[in-house]
């Protein structure tokens, strides 16, 4: 598996292949539908707007409004950003080939974390043993959609903020919580800083 | 918010009581630990909405992930509800609570 989110010059290119256009489309649409109905029952909104204060149910309902108002309009408008970028790709392979420039491998990393929480929240994965998810279980794929998503965030993080990563070289790191470590059946290629390296796809069978 | 602004000429005769508005008082900044953020996700927050150096933001990380939950900032209210807010925009499970 070549890395999706490379070092280009200045910019960030990214190359999803159909399968993953479609991922992210239908999934930023089923996040999308969830803010726009704002259920505050849906799990999935409670996960995005917490609560922000604790003790002062005052503080707390003034704040929350403001808060939730906030946010929601800037999801959104990062939601209909990342349709832009997908609309923008050029064809590549059968997929779609994107250089994100200036902030936009910011925005990608923020809404691959939102759809992430969102999809955590609809299955919830805090109760989900991940020892009993077979491919049977009905949290399977959602939680490889998870994984492979989560993935994507270390790779713009690797080249977006270098020191980040590098809290996976720690020896002392006690296992990883459920879904903090996906597992990608490949050799260690997280931490070091990118300096600007692309690594080679050299028309490899992808 | 809410701050009124009358006539000047009323004189103000003396200080409400019963609430505590005292502007400097420090409210807590707690991030909670959940099963979806990354580890190097929240390092990377910490860095960019505290400028906290590397060790720091990775010190903060580890011990929200370990106990569930750290104290990230200390600040008057409205530096807080800032931080409180951005912490929330990049997905963190973040509360604030008056200082004890």
């Amino acid at each position: 598996m070549t890395r999706t989110f490379r070092a280009h010059g200045d910019s960030v290119r990214a190359t999803f292949r159909p399968v993953e256009v479609e991922l992210l489309r239908v999934t930023r649409d089923e996040l999308a539908a969830a803010l726009e109905r704002g259920d505050p029952d849906d799990p999935v909104v409670q996960r995005l707007f917490p609560p922000p204060v604790l003790g002062d149910p005052e503080v707390e309902s003034e704040l929350r409004q403001l808060f939730q108002a906030d946010l929601l309009a800037d999801r959104l408008e990062q939601l209909d950003q990342l349709v832009a970028l997908l609309d923008r790709g050029e064809p590549h392979r059968g997929g779609v080939r994107i250089d994100l420039v200036e902030d936009e491998p910011l925005l990608f990393l923020g809404v691959l974390n939102d759809l992430r929480l969102a999809i955590g929240a609809r299955i919830d994965v805090e109760a989900v043993d991940r020892a009993e998810v077979d491919e049977d279980h009905p949290a399977a794929y959602p939680m490889a959609v998870m994984d492979h998503l989560g993935w994507w965030q270390e790779q713009l993080l690797a080249l977006i903020d270098p020191p980040a990563v590098r809290v996976h070289d720690l020896e002392e790191l006690d296992a990883p919580a459920s879904g903090d470590e996906p597992d990608r059946g490949e050799g260690p290629r997280r931490g070091g800083p990118p300096d600007g390296r692309t690594d080679d796809d050299p028309g490899g069978t992808g | 918010m809410g701050q009124l602004t009358g006539p000047s000429v009323t004189p103000v005769r003396e200080p409400r009581t019963d609430v505590d508005v005292r502007p400097d008082l420090p409210w807590d900044v707690i991030v909670w630990d959940d099963p979806v953020n990354l580890m190097s996700y929240v390092v990377f927050v910490f860095r960019r909405v505290f400028s906290y150096p590397e060790e720091v933001a990775r010190k903060l990380m580890l011990e929200v992930h370990r106990q569930g939950k750290a104290l990230v900032a200390s600040e008057p209210r409205e530096q807080a509800e800032l931080y409180v807010a951005q912490l929330h925009g990049y997905g963190l499970h973040a509360t604030m609570q008056r200082s004890s």
